[in-house]
């Protein structure tokens, strides 16, 4: 499948509606069966699908509104992490979890969400997990001797669930690190957990990387400056970044990222419900360009959609496509 | 008949409840109730420790359902603290007869009262803009009362000052900073908020507090700090400037809407790393919500006069008796100095706030989802907190408290904390055992806030919303609110 200059996507995430909210509470409160949970996550992420392509976005994801948040639906499915159900009042919080021995290897499951989203749209499909050094930040270790053994050993797991993904015909995969930027100190061990993750894994491989996106507002600030020299080592093809809420202050750190890295680039604030237009997104992306060349350029939001609306999540991309649109033409692409 | 005791000042009370109860039953026995009513009544003995109130001693709110038809249910208040068992039975019938037309779904109005509006919820009642008039034109009041707003604060002088608690919370924003620094995410401009600046007193005292502190540490994070002095009135904003003389190069003084901060300092948002309100929610707009046999009713309020002060505001006044609700609307619009001479229009202004007092009517809700919430709150939130409420009470609604909050939260710095001091309901419980208002403070109205709704928005929003009793003074009835950031 050929993409076109200046590809758009999302970070991962779309609306995550309000009736879906009540339905997964009504589960966790045994209201409802875990199979009719399941239709209900699969009539959703069949719907974010047709709005991402309707909108007309070049590369799809599921959505992830199977997952509660961007930790427990891996947590729950990696074996050898103990997790206190009880600890839950909403669904969108996280679970206690805790590990108290080494991590035996064991299949995710996750294919099976890459195949259905596959099923369902013809567009280029991209899936994306959370990374170990994020995973880390929010396991318990009561075993290993250090965070970084911890993460380096959620890596190994993960990293044949990644392998299961390509033979399930994942091209894209994005690693989700948004801990990052909580925690630079840990940029030089995070990014060899990161790079254990895709050892061998056949695919293009993205690093998502932003300042938090939990209940829709900024866990942290600071500036991208932390992630250099190390990030260079990462053995990843793309980084994609929050910089539209943030006015694109630090794109010009990104200057010293050499070829053939490329850079996703948010134009979409999704902290905010106002919706940009066409003209500001092409703005943004213009001014990434004087950074990045166009051939090396994804057009992304800034984090997930999940705490938009759907109307707004929609209009925004909408938005997106069209400023994409008006770039396109000025290039001449 | 259901009798409620609402309050836990049994001791103090003016009658007991054998008295009320007696006084009931002569009007059943004398036919001026009858057996259908009796039986749906419930009879509210409540404690209100406001001298200065909008209710009379004895009360009748009737209910209605939401296509406007009179249900059976009724109710009658009692202000315990005030009733004086000698009256009570001609109090009661005289409340009786004033909700009359209203109990039988008659349109006449009582010739007792003047009413200044049509029902609707107290959010929206002309209550407010009396308030809003006490705030804009403070320096009339205080001149015609010979006393500054502080003095008539229970104590005389707000707990906001308290230099203890100050300090307190100076030392918390040091360590935020000092926090911050040492992971070099400490922004070179240091945002701080403080929304209803009062007299400027607190303020003044936090910033020589964080200067002194800032100088003994070393730190430097003084002269970077940019303090904003929000309040929505320009006169209180100008009348806070001279007790922060020293600090005028830090502080700017921005007129904003407590209730959406946001409008104004949008440009600020995910910057301020310290927003502090005291006594500013509890003086938002609000409306109360009664459950009954666990249904939900609105309470609706019409503000009235009682004909016999009309008359003697009337004749004090030198305004006619069939021209004072017109008068009240142009006090409002245009200050007191309409009637021509400044004093006697702020004379007229305080007589008619003394004597304006609330008719209430409870409306069922038929379907949550039909329910005006405020921003952040949804109907599924609050089906899943009434779930563990009593299914008798009644309880504020807090909407401005809820919008206020709730657009102020985006302002916040990913670190950073919001403090407020006010009077807090933080259980539901709680509106079971006391009176919570609206009262009366001087011109302005003082209402409770209910901290419940407070951290349900808040956990929603990502935070997790803490009450802390201000111990700096015994006796207190004050709490502070502040934030965590909720994982």
């Amino acid at each position: 499948m050929t993409l076109p200059i200046l590809p758009t996507t999302v970070v991962g995430s779309y609306s995550m509606p309000g009736w879906l909210e009540r339905l997964k509470t009504e589960y966790f409160a045994r209201r409802i069966s875990r199979h009719d949970l399941d239709e209900v996550h699969d009539t959703a992420v069949k719907a974010a699908i047709k709005d991402q392509e309707v909108a007309g976005l070049d590369i799809v994801t599921d959505g992830e509104l199977r997952r509660d948040n961007l930790i427990d639906y891996f947590v729950e499915r990696l074996p050898g992490v103990d997790i206190d159900r009880s600890s839950k009042k909403f669904y969108y919080d996280f679970y206690d979890s805790s590990v108290s021995a080494k991590l035996p290897m064991a299949p995710l499951g996750l294919a099976d969400d890459f195949r259905f989203l596959r099923k369902f749209t013809e567009r280029e499909a991209k899936f994306c997990v959370t990374g170990p050094h994020s995973l880390t930040k929010r396991i318990r270790n009561e075993f290993y001797p250090t965070e970084e053994a911890l993460a380096m050993d959620i890596a190994r797991v993960m990293n044949l669930e990644l392998k299961e993904l390509v033979k399930a015909g994942a091209k894209i995969i994005q690693i989700d690190e948004p801990y990052f930027s909580g925690f630079p100190d840990d940029i030089s061990w995070g990014i060899n957990a990161l790079n254990a993750l895709v050892e061998g894994v056949q695919a293009t491989i993205a690093v998502h990387i932003c300042y938090g996106n939990r209940y829709g507002k900024p866990s942290w600030e600071g500036s991208y400056r932390y992630l250099f020299p190390k990030i260079l080592d990462a053995k990843i093809h793309q980084l994609t970044l929050e910089f539209a809420r943030r006015g694109g202050e630090d794109l010009d750190v990104f200057k010293q990222l050499p070829a053939p890295f490329q850079l996703g680039v948010g134009v979409i604030d999704v902290k905010t419900q106002a919706v940009e237009t066409p003209h500001v997104v092409a703005e943004r992306i213009r001014k990434a360009l004087e950074v990045v060349p166009a051939e090396r350029m994804f057009i992304l939001p800034d984090c997930g959609c999940f705490h938009l609306p759907r109307d707004v999540a929609f209009a925004k991309l909408c938005a997106m496509v069209e400023g994409t649109k008006i770039v396109r033409k000025e290039l001449g692409k | 008949m259901i009798l409620q005791l609402n309050h836990l000042q049994g001791k103090q009370a003016g009658a007991s409840a054998q008295e009320v109860v007696s006084a009931v039953y002569s009007l059943l026995q004398d036919g001026h109730l009858d057996d259908s009513q009796f039986a749906n009544l419930r009879v509210h003995l409540d404690w209100v420790q406001y001298r200065q109130n909008f209710r009379e001693v004895v009360t009748v709110t009737p209910c209605v359902n939401h296509r406007g038809e009179t249900s059976p249910l009724m109710e009658i208040h009692v202000d315990a603290r005030q009733v004086v068992p000698c009256v009570l039975r001609e109090q009661l019938l005289c409340a009786v007869a004033a909700a009359r037309p209203a109990i039988h779904g008659e349109s006449g109005r009582m010739q007792e009262r003047i009413y200044l509006e049509e029902f609707s919820s107290f959010r929206n009642s002309i209550a407010w803009q009396f308030n809003k008039l006490y705030w804009h034109r403070l320096a009339d009041w205080e001149k015609a009362t010979g006393k500054g707003y502080e003095q008539a604060l229970p104590g005389g002088k707000s707990d906001a000052n308290h230099p203890e608690a100050i300090a307190d919370c100076v030392a918390d924003f040091w360590t935020l900073l000092r926090d911050l620094e040492t992971k070099n995410q400490l922004p070179p401009e240091i945002f701080a908020l403080e929304i209803g600046v009062g007299l400027g007193t607190r303020l003044q005292i936090w910033l020589d507090r964080f200067r002194d502190l800032d100088a003994e540490r070393g730190t430097k994070y003084y002269s970077r700090v940019k303090f904003l002095l929000g309040d929505y009135s320009l006169a209180t904003l100008d009348r806070s400037r001279p007790a922060l003389r020293d600090h005028l190069d830090l502080c700017s003084f921005i007129v904003l809407d407590a209730l959406d901060p946001g409008k104004t300092l949008s440009f600020l948002r995910h910057k301020i790393l310290h927003v502090h309100l005291t006594n500013v929610y509890d003086n938002l707009p609000d409306e109360e919500f009664a459950r009954r046999d666990g249904r939900l009713h609105l309470v609706q309020v019409r503000a009235y006069l009682p004909q016999s002060e009309a008359a003697r505001i009337g004749k004090a006044c030198d305004v006619p008796i069939r021209e004072i609700n017109a008068t009240i609307r142009r006090l409002l619009d245009a200050g007191p100095e309409f009637l021509g001479d400044r004093a006697r229009g702020v004379s007229f202004w305080q007589e008619v706030w003394s004597a304006v007092r609330l008719e209430e009517r409870l409306i069922a809700v038929e379907d949550l989802p039909d329910v005006e919430l405020p921003a952040g709150l949804n109907p599924t939130h609050l089906e899943e907190i009434l779930d563990d409420a009593p299914s008798d009470f009644r309880f504020h609604m807090s909407s401005g408290a809820l919008e206020s909050f709730r657009n102020t939260l985006p302002l916040l710095h990913p670190r950073g904390f919001l403090q407020v001091q006010d009077i807090f309901v933080t259980s539901l419980q709680d509106y079971r055992l006391g009176f919570h208002g609206p009262g009366k403070l001087d011109g302005s109205i003082v209402n409770w806030v209910n901290g419940v709704l407070l951290r349900e928005v808040g956990e929603r929003a990502g935070y997790d919303v803490h009450f802390a009793p201000f111990r700096y003074r015994e006796g207190s009835r004050t709490s502070i609110l502040y934030t965590t950031q909720r994982e």
